[in-house]
């Protein structure tokens, strides 16, 4: 019964994992960036969301009304104005660097206004559970994976049925391609980078639904997103995900026998002997081969 | 020759530099703590100048060398109290130790380009800090490893003035040796790989093979700092030894100086060094250490890329009106403008 409850909880954190190692990948797509900020951003949605519960005493899931466009701004503005500038030649390591500073402005700035206090938002229906075959699951775990779920589905359509997805796409493949036949690489390169940063928003405000947040949390999501990207193949939306169920599974199951701190460790074991054995990743990744 | 005095000027010249001053800081330092900041900027300058072999030569840029170093402060650590040996002695098994875990390490990061080394560096960051802080009965977890002093009964100034030394022979050491890779075949394909890998392996360089080469190297200077001051402070928490800020320290004080320069890193060094010292005496620990870290992370890499040195050296360059410069720094559009501009000339 424990072991069915884990894996419950494990596809519920799954999906979670999934929806913010999509964003992550789809910036590697789009510039070959790795995107370190991705999950600063992420605690900077738990935040706001936390403060508007807080403050304002509404339901933290109508911070997403704010936080999705606001976010979806930041991210274009963060690729117009700072990665499209870079040299390409060094474009892979200097925007490690960039993010990796963002990330750090954004978890001292968090520290700064906020404290490092560790917060949590108490929610009416935080504690309710239901009973599913035997195992207990918390609403806030359901609409937190709900919420993955329906971003993940939407960026999906979005990917596969619009013309701008499909402009994205051609981007992602081949950008000199793209151009010829007509496509504003540059503007969409960038509204695909809102979309990235937009399901960090989506994703902070699940996760600040039932977990305790501090500043620094974010290095704690973004090594394992990484390994997820990497094992997934860097640069497959759909990669992404089947590694983030199957890392999340893991993950949970582990959780039974190691206990939670060594259970994590299973992402950078993943990790390593992907690299080692498989580098371009177990699923598609087909543009990961060249970097 | 023009060549060698200019050579003399701009490695003889520092170094000479660099030998006065380190021989003499102790004797001018005020006090006991500005001498134990001195060791702190050392440390930094040799861990900034062991990241530059991987970073300068071949491009590839690490956010974990803190990591590196963390690791060889734990092993010495580690072989004084639970393998008996002396501390010197473990000082330098330790670093043999980490330059082996640097081969599958860097087999694991080098197979692919770009991307996933830096990958593998961060993690390797976040994984060491979880497996010491949870694997307690050996590391000794978020209580600490207290590091047996390796001159016992020496009083603290004394005890400054000795690690001083040490340091600025490793720095020394370090430096002569990336002046030797600088100069060797070996490094000439490393540099090849910065430059273009694809040309670099279609020309005959055994790519990967140099590129792991050197990062064990890395990894090797690296754990010899980070062993040194295991013995230095003598105390190690897993918090501070597999922070992902000091990776970004040094990332930051090497390309504040210029990843391309034998004395780049150094100088970053201690640029950022002291001013690390500086402000943790006026300000203390304060997030805004973060924000401050970011900003300037961020401004060196968005306007100064190449560093200080070279944005000066070009300076200069441009102030006196000279065109000798390698083909290396020159483009080919450049060059075709130059061609032009000669043959203008002629005609």
């Amino acid at each position: 019964m424990l072991v069915f409850q884990s894996v419950i909880l494990g596809l519920l954190l799954g999906g979670l994992y999934a929806l913010l190692a999509a964003g992550l990948t789809l910036y590697f797509g789009i510039m070959r960036v790795v995107m370190i900020a991705h999950s600063a951003f992420l605690i900077l949605a738990a935040y706001l969301a936390w403060w508007t519960n807080d403050r304002l005493g509404i339901d933290p899931l109508l911070s997403l009304v704010v936080t999705v466009p606001l976010f979806f701004g930041a991210g274009v503005l963060l690729q117009r104005g700072l990665l499209s500038r870079l040299r390409p030649a060094t474009l892979t390591m200097m925007s490690v660097l960039i993010t990796f500073a963002i990330a750090l402005m954004i978890e001292g700035l968090l520290g700064y206004a906020f404290s490092g206090t560790q917060r949590r938002i108490q929610l009416g229906y935080g504690t309710a559970s239901f009973d599913l075959f035997g195992a207990r699951v918390a609403v806030v775990k359901l609409i937190a994976f709900a919420l993955a779920a329906v971003s993940l589905a939407a960026l999906y359509t979005l990917m596969k049925r619009t013309q701008f997805g499909w402009a994205l796409r051609a981007t992602i493949q081949h950008r000199d391609a793209a151009r010829l036949v007509g496509i504003d690489t540059e503007r969409t390169a960038g509204y695909g980078f809102g979309l990235g940063l937009a399901t960090a928003a989506v994703g902070g405000t699940a996760l600040s639904l039932d977990t305790t947040i501090y500043p620094s949390l974010h290095w704690h999501w973004i090594g394992p997103l990484m390994a997820i990207i990497v094992v997934g193949g860097l640069g497959s939306v759909p990669g992404a995900a089947a590694a983030a169920l199957l890392l999340g599974l893991a993950q949970s199951l582990l959780q039974i026998p190691m206990g939670a701190t060594w259970a994590q460790t299973v992402f950078y074991v993943a990790l390593f002997a992907t690299l080692a054995v498989r580098p371009q990743g177990f699923f598609g990744g087909r543009l990961a081969q060249r970097f | 020759m023009p060549n060698a005095s200019k050579s003399l000027l701009s490695y003889g010249l520092p170094a000479l530099v660099l030998i006065v001053a380190i021989a003499l800081f102790p004797s001018l330092a005020p006090n006991p703590y500005i001498l134990s900041s001195g060791v702190i900027v050392l440390n930094w300058a040799v861990l900034a100048t062991a990241w530059n072999f991987v970073g300068g030569f071949t491009g590839y840029i690490s956010l974990g060398h803190g990591a590196l170093a963390g690791l060889g402060g734990y092993a010495t650590g580690l072989l004084i109290t639970k393998a008996d040996l002396p501390s010197f002695g473990a000082l330098i098994v330790a670093a043999v130790l980490v330059a082996a875990l640097a081969v599958p390490i860097g087999y694991a990061a080098l197979r692919v380009r770009g991307a996933s080394f830096v990958i593998v560096s961060i993690a390797l960051v976040l994984i060491l800090l979880l497996v010491f802080q949870s694997w307690s009965s050996v590391t000794g977890g978020s209580r600490g490893l207290v590091v047996p002093r390796p001159f016992p009964g020496m009083l603290r100034p004394d005890h400054h003035r000795a690690f001083f030394f040490l340091y600025g022979g490793l720095l020394l050491l370090a430096l002569a040796t990336w002046w030797l890779l600088d100069r060797s075949r070996f490094g000439m394909g490393l540099k090849a790989i910065r430059e273009d890998e694809d040309k670099a392996e279609s020309l005959g360089t055994p790519t990967f093979a140099y590129k792991l080469t050197v990062f064990v190297v890395s990894a090797a200077f690296t754990a010899l700092a980070g062993g040194l001051y295991a013995l230095w402070f003598g105390d190690l928490d897993p918090v501070f030894q597999f922070s992902v800020l000091t990776g970004s320290y040094i990332v930051l004080m090497a390309l504040l100086g210029g990843v391309r320069n034998l004395y780049g890193p150094v100088l970053g060094a201690i640029v950022v060094g002291v001013a690390l010292e500086y402000f943790k005496v006026e300000f203390g620990n304060s997030p805004l250490h973060l924000v401050t870290t970011g900003l300037l992370l961020g401004l060196v890499v968005m306007f100064m890329p190449d560093g200080v040195i070279p944005s000066l050296t070009a300076l200069v360059k441009r102030l006196r009106n000279r065109e000798d410069s390698s083909i290396r720094e020159v483009t080919a559009a450049d060059l075709a403008e130059q061609r032009r501009e000669r043959e203008a000339a002629k005609s």
